[in-house]
């Protein structure tokens, strides 16, 4: 194996999580701009070991893969004890779309998103991977508003009968009762949760229901959704750390999302079914009227893009341009016309 | 092949928590078994009878064989713990490095164990004290490791000592503006009262510098730096122009089944594949797990790449 290391050539630094280092590089043999993921070495007992689990998650499922809407690996290479995965270079994420005061959001811009969020799902579920981390954070958009899911670090696979998964998975603000409720075996309903969470947050540009513990959290759930009951969600009290609420009424949902659509409530009520069997799958979510609806989701040219990334009208030939990056966006190439750094 | 215990003959099937231990012969037996053989501390495997203790059997993780291996080679390397550096060539090392594969393929397929044995015994004589010495000593590839781990450590503390820094500057600043006013209030032949007012005015300036700058741990947590102004613009933003592209029309994505076509999610109720499988308890089902999901899982992987390419 010829030493990859040199293939790639560190432009800057991008940030550092818990348990990598992100590191924007140039490819030299292509000119490619690339993400550089180092992962830590952590501590001396988890090198023992060998590789950071979370990263052997990561390239296991991720090797696999290929959509428009899932972040792509690239390449992995190892140097010295260190691990490093390449994804290709995506420039913003939704975190920062909807923190951006600057940005309007159109409902046209919206329906983009989820509808780009949900098609990534579709196809990770089709393929029996469940993300377990979904956040505005983790969702990645490109320059020509292309959405990737990224971050599979805590991805698996589901509908193992035997296999018992961890419920500690989720930021918890896009947690589903289920995981809260200490469920051991659950499915793509978790998911669904998450991307329901996010939609909100896209309309109300907060976050929908920040708790800020486990139980206030569960409280800030059935505080708009009502405590579930046997009803509502048979078997509800069998789950490992269930616990009575004291019970409350639902809010419609209309009254917090007043400037939405019905087309639009209805499909944020089937995401964000309490009970986990009564919630929309990805494909029947993308089949909801909603999505075929007017108006139609913004092409990813036209989304927004945060103040910092705004392209500028400098260069003279706008036709060429455009045509550009309609076939960079179809071959799935990050822009590198139109990053500004 | 189903798993199970040689001795009590539970399945992973029938206990799903079983838990498998497997011991340096490579013979497994299961957690409840390896209890009750070895109250007393020591007993006998139950397949080859060799003498062992309750903490020679580890969880399993592997294949038996390979257990036994791991075991092993671990055992072996104990002794056999040259480094590169202690030869004077590389193909004198690779030689070295082959005779210890040989003795751990010797060892776990039982070939010559008695000549093996009598080996290891004689290196072991020759060699006391260097393995001894090398015990002590890094390898290479341990030293690298630790200069990284030294690495991020240090990254880590000097982010640390940079926000240290930066508080104890803006402290300093401040106390010295403070000494600044009581010197002008002493020594000045201006009055009083304007003097505190220019120095209130530039404090509450400086304060709302601050509040322009967004304060260092909340910028960490945008990944591309975006700018946000404390100033909230009451004004509303304009509109961006609509322009439409075509409306959504949902399209079946496509999949490489390459194999016979499975049952639809329904159908595998309706068609009565789920009698033979377990069903889902009502606690498994109110976390939103189902047997028929299992079901259309195992028998897509069953017929996935029956065709060929």
């Amino acid at each position: 194996m010829e030493l990859k290391v040199q293939k790639y050539e560190k432009i800057s630094f991008l940030g550092e999580g818990q348990f990598a280092l992100v590191y924007k590089a140039r490819n030299i043999e292509n000119e490619e701009i690339v993400a550089v993921k180092k992962i830590k070495v952590g501590s001396r007992e988890e090198a023992r070991d060998g590789i950071n689990r979370t990263a052997l998650r990561e390239i296991k499922l991720l090797q696999e893969l290929s959509h428009e809407n899932v972040l792509g690996l690239l390449d992995v290479f190892g140097h010295k004890s260190n691990v490093s995965l390449v994804f290709e270079f995506v420039d913003t994420d939704l975190e920062v779309i909807i923190k951006d005061t600057k940005i309007v959001l159109t409902p046209a811009n919206i329906k983009s998103y989820i509808l780009q969020t949900l098609k990534g799902l579709e196809y990770l579920h089709i393929n029996w991977i469940m993300h377990r981390d979904l956040k505005p954070n983790n969702l990645l958009v490109n320059s020509a508003g292309i959405l990737k899911v990224g971050d599979f670090g805590l991805a698996k696979f589901f509908g193992s009968p035997t296999r018992i998964n961890t419920h500690q998975v989720v930021t918890r603000w896009y947690r589903a009762p289920e995981l809260l409720f200490g469920a051991r075996h659950y499915a793509t309903g978790v998911d669904i949760w998450a991307v329901g969470c996010i939609l909100a947050e896209l309309l109300l540009r907060v976050p929908f229901l920040p708790g800020d513990s486990d139980l206030n959290q569960l409280d800030k759930i059935f505080g708009v959704f009502g405590t579930p009951n046997e009803d509502s969600w048979p078997g509800v009290k069998l789950l490992p750390d269930y616990i009575q609420f004291k019970p409350t009424v639902p809010i419609p949902l209309q009254e917090i999302f007043t400037a939405a659509g019905d087309d639009l409530i209805e499909l944020a009520e089937s995401m964000l079914s309490l009970y986990p069997l009564k919630r929309c799958t990805t494909t029947q979510a993308l089949k909801m009227p909603y999505f075929s609806n007017r108006p139609p989701p913004t092409i990813g040219s036209k989304l927004p893009l945060p103040t910092n990334l705004q392209k500028t009208d400098e260069e003279p030939s706008r036709p060429s341009l455009k045509r550009k990056m309609l076939e960079l966006v179809e071959n799935n190439i990050p822009g590198k016309k139109r990053l500004q750094f | 092949m189903e798993e199970g215990c040689p001795r009590c003959k539970t399945t992973k099937y029938r206990n799903p928590s079983l838990k498998l231990m497997v011991n340096i012969c490579g013979h497994t037996l299961c957690e409840n078994c390896v209890e009750l053989l070895f109250v007393k501390g020591a007993n006998s495997c139950p397949e080859c009878n060799i003498p062992l203790r309750r903490n020679n059997y580890r969880v399993q993780l592997f294949d038996p064989m390979v257990e036994k291996e791991l075991d092993i080679r671990r055992r072996i390397l104990r002794d056999f713990n040259k480094k590169e550096e202690d030869f004077p060539t590389l193909e004198e090392y690779n030689e070295y490095l082959e005779e210890i594969e040989v003795i751990i393929f010797n060892l776990c397929n039982n070939i010559d164990i008695l000549e093996t044995n009598k080996k290891i015994e004689q290196y072991k004589k020759e060699n006391r004290d260097q393995i001894i010495r090398n015990k002590q000593r890094m390898g290479k590839d341990e030293v690298e490791l630790e200069i990284i781990l030294e690495q991020e450590k240090e990254m880590a503390e000097m982010r640390k000592k940079e926000i240290e820094n930066l508080e104890e500057l803006s402290k300093k600043k401040k106390t010295i503006e403070k000494e600044k006013l009581i010197d002008e209030l002493m020594f000045s032949s201006e009055n009083a009262q304007s003097i505190l007012q220019t120095y209130a005015s530039k404090a509450e300036e400086e304060k709302k510098e601050q509040e322009l700058a967004p304060p260092p741990p909340k910028v960490s947590k945008f990944s591309s730096g975006v700018k946000f102004s404390s100033s909230f613009q009451q004004n509303y933003l304009p509109i961006p122009k609509v322009e439409e592209g075509p409306l959504y029309k949902y399209e079946e994505p496509e999949v490489v089944f390459n194999g016979p076509a499975v049952p639809a999610l329904d159908e595998i109720e309706a068609r009565k594949y789920t009698n033979h499988i377990r069903t889902e308890s009502p606690a498994e089902k109110a976390g939103g797990f189902q047997s028929k999901i299992s079901c259309l899982r195992a028998l897509q992987e069953a017929m996935q790449g029956l065709y060929p390419f």
